[in-house]
């Protein structure tokens, strides 16, 4: 019993073993290569044959990458990731109420990118009854703690046109804020000031590159502020149909301006404004030549001999008779006039 | 009715606003009065046969339209008729001078297109008011077109 239990466990235990071991590659059988080598070609030989790949002669096994290690001095800088303006700009920034809608003393900017945001500002707020300034501040800049924004934006925006201000960290628009000049803050609540600058740092985040993302994001503060104009004009509906976080929708409702498309629009409507005042006022001439043609025109009637009637010199009383002694009796129903002699009694 | 008279040179439009009185007959009284009356502020050179006399009777809340024998071959009862319809919603509620405005809007639209027709066409509005006589002067004078003269008929039997 006990060898029958000992050969029951030891068959399975070889055929485990079996599986293990690995089945030996193909091999030539004698004769059989160099009869295959005399027809010039060998299916395969790469592979069956014990020699190295020839693509792999002289390449070294591995590669070793050298890195260079981070200097004590630059993990130092990267623990100050936050460096304040720097002071030789503070007056540029915050002295004095800016007299342009981009506020950029850094230069962080390019020239051309400076413009065209510039561009677009001035048409907004040539557009707009909110102005919209933009400080550019680097993206891993901070403000200095001795500048308080709100005190500022109350010194220098207490006056003049009601605006939005826009603290703007260039590359990190995240770290943007948003503040209203005091005379429209209660107005436009602390939320929907939130949901603006929320949906501005979504367009935002949708390009990579910092330039494109400013445009993003101040393409859509302006939406916004169209917005908020229209619950400073006391339009309810402005606040029910207001998107919250729904930029798509309100690109829609408003969309984007290109300035180079408006200037463009521009100029033609300045090219072709002279041959279209010239037609307009050539066809306005036409009209006003015909209409009075028309009233100058005299009608005249062939004068024919028609025979006397009814004992008449002049006419013969032929002749419509209308009732209006009723609403009930409309014109259609005394359309077929029979005199009374051709009743019957 | 200035404007009327002035597109139309031949033609004048008066009207009459009033009571009846013992005439009952609102196109009788429109037949009498253009044939016998005397209108001062129309000029000599228009007879009363180019005249269109309107005649509203706000008592009896009737309204008549007649003109005269120049306007005879041009203008049809139904025309009349059209005209005075389109004053039917003012009078109803006394605004007499509205619908007269629109009647005499009308009426100029319908004299303009007539007068166009009868520049285009004047035997047609001719044949209107041919007396019967004289259609049967006509028939007998197309007949007589078609039938080969005593002449033609003479040399044709004698060869």
């Amino acid at each position: 019993m006990r060898f029958i239990l000992a050969v029951a466990l030891s068959v399975p235990s070889l055929g485990f073993a079996a599986a293990l071991e690995e089945p030996a590659f193909p091999a030539w059988k004698a004769g059989e290569l160099s009869e295959l080598e005399s027809t010039g070609w060998v299916a395969g030989s790469v592979l069956l044959t014990n020699e190295p790949i020839p693509d792999e002669f002289g390449r070294p096994k591995t590669e070793t990458f050298q890195i260079e290690q981070p200097k004590p001095e630059e993990v130092a800088q990267d623990l100050a990731v936050s460096p304040e303006i720097a002071e030789e700009f503070l007056p540029a920034y915050f002295a004095e109420r800016p007299k342009s809608f981009l506020i950029d003393p850094q230069g962080l900017l390019s020239s051309s990118d400076y413009r065209d945001r510039l561009s677009f500002l001035n048409y907004h707020a040539s557009d707009s009854s909110i102005d919209l300034f933009v400080y550019v501040i680097g993206g891993d800049q901070e403000i200095p703690s001795a500048v308080r924004e709100e005190e500022t934006i109350e010194r220098f925006f207490s006056e003049g046109r009601p605006a939005a201000i826009v603290f703007y960290y260039l590359g990190a628009p995240q770290r943007s804020a948003v503040y209203l000049s005091p005379s429209i803050t209660d107005a436009v609540s602390a939320a929907e000031q939130r949901r603006a600058l929320e949906s501005s740092v979504m367009q935002a985040f949708e390009k990579t590159r910092a330039p494109e993302q400013i445009e993003k994001f101040l393409v859509q503060m302006s939406i916004r502020i169209y917005w908020m104009e229209r619950m400073l004009a006391g339009d309810s509906t402005a606040k029910n149909t207001l998107p919250t976080v729904a930029p798509r929708v309100a690109t829609n409702r408003r969309p984007s301006v290109d300035p180079v498309k408006v200037q463009r629009l521009l100029e033609l409507a300045r090219e072709l404004a002279i041959p279209a005042g010239v037609l307009f006022a050539s066809v306005t001439i036409a009209l006003a030549f015909s209409a009075w043609l028309r009233s100058r025109t005299r009608y005249f009637f062939p004068e024919f001999e028609v025979e006397a009637r009814l004992g008449g010199a002049y006419a013969a009383g032929v002749g419509a008779v209308i009732s209006f002694a009723s609403a009930a009796v409309p014109p259609a129903s005394q359309r077929d006039q029979v005199p009374d002699y051709l009743r019957r009694a | 009715m200035e404007k009327i008279a002035r597109r139309f040179p031949q033609v004048f439009v008066a009207i009459y606003t009033g009571s009846l009185g013992e005439v009952a007959n609102i196109r009788q009284f429109g037949f009498w009065l253009l044939n016998r009356s005397a209108f001062e502020d129309v000029p000599l050179q228009k007879p009363n046969e180019a005249g269109i006399l309107l005649t509203i009777d706000p008592e009896s809340k009737a309204a008549g339209m007649v003109f005269g024998y120049l306007l005879d071959p041009f203008l049809e009862e139904a025309d009349t008729f059209e005209c005075l319809s389109r004053a039917h919603a003012y009078w109803l509620e006394g605004r007499y001078a509205d619908g007269i405005l629109r009647v005499l809007a009308h009426l100029d639209g319908i004299l303009c297109k007539r007068s166009r027709q009868a520049r285009k066409d004047p035997e047609y509005f001719e044949r209107k008011v041919l007396p019967p006589a004289q259609v049967g002067d006509l028939l007998r004078r197309i007949r007589e077109g078609h039938r080969a003269s005593p002449q033609d008929e003479t040399t044709g039997v004698a060869p």
